[in-house]
């Protein structure tokens, strides 16, 4: 998998760079317009991270250039708030995704990792861990082969913990994942808690071991023991 | 009222006093003058039949004595003013006299002449239908010039009005026409200047939100990628995740915070301005799921009346007002409680089942009014600021645990 990251800020730059390397992904990065118009001439890659306010030029123009090129590699637009026209613009041009700064590593890496199934780049859209399956094209869930019905939060939920297994993912990343701006974030706690309290009754129901380890009080983490 | 209109008035008014002052001039000119013809008059009767008498020792065939009394003598001639009652009007009228003596073989006779006189009501009348005429064409004098003056002279005061009433801050400074009345250039300089200010601090805030809000996204963005990489390289260590726990839960803050009053400000500026008629009722009706979820958790009871409303507003900001309004009330609910909304052409309510509040609910729409969970609040003032854009009125209000949140559109 391999993955061109555009972003103007070094330290930002590295910071994803060596997260999405733990995730074992082929990465390359470019800090300004003229490289990564360069690099995506040069190679092809699979998806590509572009922040849109770059010195040299817009990110936009990268996108337009990718898409002219090569309609395969999956795009994902980075940008600040105050930008709610580059949004518009950037998904019309056939940018894939849109993610707003600031961000947490997990929220990108689940971005990532759907659009991967969107393109059905590994050539399957099933997510396994332990007991548990998710099928991601009919958003279904099933623990030891046998279907469970989870609400539409509950469902992804489960899936953001499916993109990120064994990382500790916070609260608040639970709650900008689920809601975004709908919800202040010490209303939402309140209501991540109830949804894995259901989510864990459900699976656990099948008599499998509780697959989701709380941390300390500052979020859960995926962990399921491998046989 | 209008400038012109204002003119007319006031040159008007100040021409009440003139014409009182000017009647009662006119009034005793007339008198005076009508006294010293009179007495002329009487004179030169008098020394004429002096004369006649001297010459020939008797009257004139034609002469206008009114009385002659035996016996008595005036040394010098006496004028005097009497009322005489005018039989056929049942009027008593003013006339003159003069007496003079004569000697006419050796008795002594006392002659009177009388002369009638204008009365004073007529003489006012006169007078005043005098000054009358005269207004009247000093008016018709004034209004032609008045109208005259305000058409020409006020016309670049018109113009720079006609200019400034179109201006937008989001547009660049209009260009003044020059005048030939330095009044109305240093007025248009002046206005010229402040526009130029104004523009310009706009557009200093502007790129300062868009600025501090870019550098702080970025640096936040890093705090949180590097907090979350520790956090997982310490998954295990308790010490360490109390303080992660502690820049996690800040910088989350923050973001939020800095989106918040990013969006404040720029609600504020009128960068919100794509403005189309669209149905309130339908996204209401589209928000309401969003929280679907938040409600069947808490077994919340939602009862709604919502008619059509069709209003003149940026779909960004009534999508953003409605989520606020719903989003407090779905929040700041209890266990069990419920939600009734109301939506009319005229305008918006939520009602709903909260806590006892005590303070003043006014506080909510301030920035920054923390409540009891903490909560940055800055929803109901987003919500307030995008009223005022619109000049929507909104009223919160609290009776025991009922809230109530009323906006009314009253702009159309």
């Amino acid at each position: 998998m391999k993955v061109l990251i555009v972003e103007d800020n070094l330290t930002l730059l590295d910071s994803i760079s060596s997260s999405l390397i733990g995730e074992k992904f082929l990465c390359e990065t470019s800090a300004d317009f003229d490289t990564a118009h360069e690099k995506i001439f040069l190679y092809e890659y699979d998806i590509v991270i572009v922040d849109i306010n770059l010195p040299g030029g817009s990110g936009l123009e990268i996108i337009r250039e990718l898409k002219k090129n090569n309609s395969k590699t999956g795009v994902i637009v980075v940008s600040a708030r105050d930008s709610l026209d580059n949004k518009v613009e950037g998904l019309e041009l056939g940018a894939d995704d849109y993610i707003t700064k600031p961000f947490e590593m997990v929220e990108l890496i689940a971005r990532i990792k759907a659009l991967m199934r969107r393109r059905n780049f590994a050539g399957n859209s099933n997510i396994s861990y332990g007991d548990i399956t998710i099928i991601t094209d009919s958003r279904e869930v099933f623990v030891k082969n046998e279907k469970i019905e989870l609400t539409k939060s509950e469902y992804n939920i489960l899936l953001f913990f499916f993109s990120n297994p064994q990382r500790v993912i916070t609260k608040e990343s639970i709650a900008e994942h689920i809601w975004g701006d709908n919800m202040d974030l010490a209303d939402s706690f309140d209501f991540i808690y109830s949804h894995i309290k259901n989510l864990r009754k459900k699976i656990t129901a099948h008599h499998t071991p509780d697959p989701i380890k709380a941390v300390y009080g500052i979020g859960y983490k995926l962990d399921i023991p491998l046989k | 009222m209008r400038l012109i209109k204002r003119t007319y008035l006031t040159t008007f008014t100040l021409l009440i006093p003139v014409l009182l002052i000017g009647s009662i001039f006119s009034f005793y000119m007339i008198k005076y003058i009508v006294y010293e013809e009179t007495d002329e008059h009487l004179t030169y009767e008098m020394e004429r039949l002096v004369e006649f008498h001297s010459n020939y020792g008797d009257l004139p065939e034609y002469h206008k004595v009114t009385e002659i009394i035996e016996g008595l003598r005036f040394d010098e001639p006496v004028f005097k003013d009497t009322l005489i009652l005018e039989l056929r009007d049942n009027e008593m009228i003013p006339h003159r006299e003069l007496y003079f003596s004569i000697n006419h073989e050796g008795k002594d006779f006392t002659i009177v002449l009388r002369q009638l006189l204008p009365g004073n009501d007529d003489i006012f009348e006169g007078a005043l239908l005098m000054m009358l005429g005269l207004l009247l064409l000093i008016t018709l004098f004034l209004f032609i010039m008045v109208n005259l003056i305000s058409r020409k002279l006020w016309n670049p005061f018109y113009k720079t009005l006609g200019i400034l009433s179109k201006y937008k801050i989001t547009e660049p400074v209009p260009v003044f026409s020059k005048s030939k009345i330095d009044e109305f250039n240093s007025l248009n300089s002046t206005i010229d200047e402040l526009l130029k200010k104004i523009t310009y601090d706009f557009k200093r805030t502007k790129e300062f939100n868009e600025n501090a809000s870019h550098e702080l996204q970025t640096h936040l963005a890093i705090i949180r990628l590097n907090t979350e990489k520790l956090l997982n390289n310490f998954q295990d260590d308790g010490n360490s995740l109390v303080h992660l726990q502690t820049i996690i839960n800040a910088a989350a803050k923050l973001s939020v915070a800095q989106k918040s009053l990013l969006l404040l400000s720029k609600i504020g500026n009128l960068e919100y301005n794509k403005n189309t008629n669209l149905s309130l009722s339908e996204i209401v009706n589209n928000s309401l799921p969003l929280f679907q979820e938040a409600i069947e958790i808490r077994s919340i009871k939602v009862k709604k009346a919502i008619e059509n409303c069709n209003l003149n507003i940026d779909a960004g900001l009534a999508e953003i007002m409605v989520n606020n309004l719903l989003k407090n009330a779905v929040m700041h609910n209890t266990q069990d409680g419920y939600i009734f909304i109301i939506l009319s052409q005229k305008h918006l309510m939520i009602e709903n089942s909260g806590i006892v509040f005590q303070d003043n609910p006014k506080a909510l729409f301030e920035r920054f009014a923390t409540g009891k969970t903490g909560n940055l609040g800055l929803g109901l003032a987003v919500v307030k600021q995008i009223c005022d854009v619109y000049n929507y009125k909104i009223s919160y209000t609290v009776d025991g645990n009922v809230h109530k949140i009323q906006v009314f559109f009253t702009n159309r």
